[in-house]
C-alpha cells in the first residue's frame, strides 16, 4: 500500500536523522555547522507536514511536537533543533489563526490586555479543519527555509558598518558565521585580526587559515594571552553557539574570559548570530556538562582527574551588540525578538 | 461568602469598604489587589448609575475610597486596572445595560484568571532554584511562599533567609510559615543583609508594585537588599503577578507618590510627613536579575512594553 510505503519511509528518514544528530555529540567537535542542522531539521519537518496523517492543526502540533522531543532528546546541545520545531509550531498556528480569518495573528500573546478584553474563552484547541491548511503550511516552511537560507549572507552585508579601516579586531575559535562577516568587510577594508587559538581542539587554527587565505593580516594567540593583548583590540566579534532568551550566550569554551577582558577594557563585544540560534530557555547553568576528550592528557589521567566544558555561560551585561540576519539588536531586546518567533506554550516542548 | 444588604444608595461607598475588608479577613492568603477587584466588580453590580460616564465618576471615587482604606500599591494597580477594564469595554459597547452585562461578565472571568495567577509564578520559578541553594528573601510574600512551597514539593533540598523587616516584624511570620513546610529557615537581622550575603546563592523578593522602568517597589529594605546583592554578584529575582504592574515611572526614591509610602491613618492625622518612616522603597531595573510574572519571564526592560501594550 502507498500510504503504508510513505510512512516507513518517513520513520526512516527520522530515525537516520536521529542517529547522526546522536553521532555528532559524542564526536570530538561539530562534525557539522549550526546552519545545516536548521537546514536539515525544517526539510524534515516539511516532510513530516506533507507525509504524515493528520486531519487538523491539533493532531499536527502535536505529530511535531512529539517528533521534536525525540529530536532535542538525541542531542540536547544541539539547541537549533528544538528552535526549528518551536519556528515550524508558530507557522502553524498562525496559518490556522489565518485560514479562520480572525485578526489576531499579532497578539498572540498573553498580555494584561488580552487578560482584560478577552471574553469568553481564549483556548484555541484547533480542532477545525481547512482544505489549504496543508498547502498554506508546507509554503510558509519553504519561506522559512529561503530566510535560513540567507542569513549568513544578511549578516555579512551589515560587517562595513562595523569594521573601520585599520581595526584590530579579536575572534576565538572558529564561527562560519565571523569568517563569512570578516571576509566580507575585507573585500573593502585593510584590518588585523587576532585569533585565540581555543584549546584543546584550537579550531582558531583553521580559522586564522582560512582568513590568511583572502588576505587578511592574522595572528594567533594562546588562550592565555587574551587579556595581556586586549587593551591595543579595537573589537571583539564571536560567534556563538545558542542566544538564551535573557540575551546571554552558551558559547565555547574561553568566552566568558573573553568577555570579561572585554568588559575590563571597555572594548565593545559583538556577537554575530543568526535568528535561528535564538532559544527560548534561560539558565545560568549548564543542562549538562558537556566534556572534550581531554586526549592529550592521557599520561597524567590515571593520577588526577580533567575537567573539559565544552561551553561557556556568558551573561547579558557583558555584551554590547547582537548582529543577525534582522539587523543590529541590544541584549535587552532579545525577548522582544524571542516573542515574536515563538509561542510562549511551545517554550516547552 | 458574607451577604451586605443595601439599605441606601448613600452607603453604598461605606459597604463597599466593608466588603473589601470581610474578603481580606476570611482569606487572608488573597492578594490585595484581587480582593479589591472583587469588591469593586461587587460595586459594579450593585450601583445605579444611568450613563457611562457617571458609571466610571463612581468607579473613580469608590476607587479613591478603597485607597484609603489600604494604600498599599497593589490596590491602586487594582483599581486603575479595573478602571481601564471598564474603559475599555465602554469603548465596544455604547450602551449602558448591554455595556454592564459584558462587564459583570468579562469581570468575572479576569478574577478567575488572576487568581490562578500565583499558582502560574509558582511554577514558572521554582525551577531557578536548584538543590542545596540557600535563598535570601525579605519580609513576608505570599508569591514567594508559594514559590519555595512548589520547590519544596518537587523535592529540592535548599535553606531560607528571612530578613526580619521591622517596623512590623513580618519576616518572623514568613519564618513561621515556612517551618510549617518544613524548610529550614533562619531569621536575620535587617542589617544583617550584607553579612549574609556571601552566603547565599541568590535572593527571590515579592513586589507590591511593578512600575514601568522595570523596577519594583516593596517592602522598605529592598533597595538594601538589592544594592548588597548586585555589589556580591549574586542573582536578585523579583515574583509578582502582571495586575501589580502600575504606570509609575519614579527616578528615584522622592519620586514615590506619598499615598503609597505611608499608611493609610497616618497620612490622615499626621501633620508632619518627615519624622514618620517609610513602609515601602523603589528598586531599581539596573539591580534586578529576572522578573517572575504569569505573562512569563521578563527581564526588566520587557515590563515597560506589558504595560504599553495595556494603555495602548
Amino acid at each position: 500500500m502507498p500510504g503504508a510505503d510513505k510512512e516507513t519511509d518517513l520513520s526512516e528518514r527520522i530515525e537516520s536523522f536521529l542517529s547522526e544528530l546522536k553521532r555528532c555529540g559524542s564526536g570530538a567537535g561539530s562534525l557539522r555547522g549550526s546552519a545545516e542542522t536548521a537546514r536539515e531539521t525544517t526539510a524534515l519537518l516539511r516532510r513530516i507536514t506533507a507525509q504524515a496523517r493528520w486531519g487538523n492543526a491539533g493532531d499536527l502540533m502535536e505529530i511535531i511536537r512529539k517528533e521534536g522531543r525525540r529530536m532535542t532528546a538525541a542531542q540536547p546541545s544541539e539547541t537549533t533543533v528544538g528552535n526549528m520545531v518551536r519556528r515550524v509550531l508558530k507557522i502553524i498556528r498562525e496559518e490556522y489563526a489565518r485560514s479562520r480569518g480572525s485578526t489576531e495573528e499579532a497578539d498572540q500573546q498573553e498580555s494584561l490586555h488580552k487578560l482584560l478584553t478577552s471574553g469568553g474563552s481564549s483556548e484555541d484547541n484547533f480542532r477545525q479543519h481547512f482544505a489549504h491548511l496543508k498547502a498554506n503550511v508546507i509554503e510558509a516552511i519553504n519561506e522559512l527555509l529561503t530566510e535560513l537560507e540567507g542569513t549568513t549572507d544578511n549578516i555579512s552585508m551589515q560587517a562595513l558598518e562595523h569594521i573601520h579601516s585599520n581595526e584590530v579586531i579579536m575572534t576565538i575559535g572558529r564561527s562560519r558565521t565571523v569568517e563569512a562577516f570578516l571576509k566580507d568587510a575585507a573585500r573593502k577594508r585593510k584590518f588585523h585580526v587576532m585569533v585565540a587559538e581555543c584549546a584543546p581542539f584550537c579550531q582558531g587554527h583553521e580559522m586564522a587559515t582560512s582568513l590568511s587565505k583572502e588576505d587578511i593580516e592574522t595572528t594567533v594567540i594562546p588562550d592565555a594571552a587574551i587579556f595581556a593583548v586586549m587593551s591595543r583590540v579595537n573589537k571583539v566579534i564571536i560567534g556563538t553557539q545558542t542566544v538564551l532568551a535573557n540575551g546571554g550566550l552558551r558559547a565555547v569554551n574561553g568566552t566568558h574570559t573573553l568577555a570579561l577582558a572585554a568588559k575590563h577594557h571597555s572594548t565593545p563585544l559583538i556577537v554575530c548570530a543568526p535568528m535561528f540560534k535564538l532559544s527560548p530557555q534561560v539558565s545560568d547553568t549548564p543542562v549538562q556538562s558537556h566534556l572534550h576528550d581531554l586526549v592529550k592528557l592521557t599520561s597524567i589521567l590515571s593520577k588526577v582527574n580533567a575537567h573539559g566544558p565544552v561551553f561557556d555561560y556568558v551573561p547579558p551585561e557583558l555584551i554590547t551588540l547582537f548582529i543577525s540576519n534582522i539587523g543590529g539588536n541590544a541584549p535587552s531586546y532579545i525577548y522582544r525578538l524571542m516573542s515574536e518567533l515563538y509561542h510562549p506554550e511551545d517554550h516547552e516542548l | 461568602m458574607t451577604r451586605i444588604l443595601i439599605s441606601s444608595s448613600a452607603n453604598i461607598s461605606d459597604q463597599l469598604v466593608e466588603y473589601f475588608r470581610a474578603q481580606i479577613r476570611e482569606d487572608p492568603d488573597v492578594a490585595s489587589a484581587v480582593a479589591a477587584i472583587r469588591s469593586l466588580l461587587e460595586f459594579l453590580k450593585r450601583e445605579q448609575s444611568e450613563t457611562i460616564l457617571g458609571l466610571r465618576e463612581n468607579m473613580t471615587k469608590a476607587i479613591h475610597r478603597l485607597e484609603e482604606t489600604d494604600s498599599s500599591v497593589a490596590v491602586s494597580s487594582g483599581g486603575e486596572l479595573f478602571l481601564r477594564f471598564i474603559s475599555l469595554t465602554s469603548l465596544e459597547h455604547p450602551d449602558l445595560s448591554q455595556c454592564k452585562n459584558v462587564m459583570i461578565e468579562r469581570g468575572e472571568l479576569f478574577l478567575k484568571k488572576i487568581s490562578l495567577s500565583r499558582g502560574k509564578v509558582g511554577k514558572l520559578c521554582h525551577t531557578f532554584i536548584k538543590d542545596g541553594a540557600k535563598i535570601l528573601t525579605h519580609s513576608s510574600s505570599r508569591v514567594v511562599l508559594k514559590v519555595l512551597e512548589n520547590a519544596a514539593a518537587d523535592n529540592k533540598r535548599f535553606t531560607v533567609y528571612v530578613t526580619e523587616s521591622q517596623p512590623d516584624s513580618a519576616g518572623k511570620l514568613m519564618a513561621q510559615k515556612l517551618c510549617n513546610l518544613n524548610i529550614p529557615v533562619t531569621v536575620v537581622l535587617d542589617a544583617a543583609v550584607g553579612y549574609i550575603m556571601e552566603k547565599v546563592d541568590l535572593v527571590i523578593v515579592g513586589a507590591e508594585g511593578v512600575v514601568e522602568s522595570g523596577g519594583v517597589i516593596n517592602k522598605i529594605g529592598t533597595y538594601q537588599m538589592a544594592v548588597c546583592s548586585k555589589a556580591h554578584n549574586k542573582p536578585f529575582y523579583v515574583v509578582a503577578e502582571s495586575f501589580k504592574f502600575v504606570r509609575l515611572y519614579p527616578l528615584n526614591q522622592q519620586d514615590v507618590p506619598d499615598r503609597f509610602k505611608y499608611k493609610a491613618d497616618i497620612l490622615k492625622t499626621v501633620k508632619d510627613l518627615n519624622q514618620e518612616h517609610p513602609m515601602i522603597d523603589y528598586t531599581p531595573p539596573s539591580l534586578i536579575t529576572l522578573l517572575f510574572t504569569d505573562l512569563g519571564v521578563l527581564t526588566p526592560s520587557a515590563v515597560s512594553d506589558e504595560l504599553i501594550k495595556l494603555y495602548l
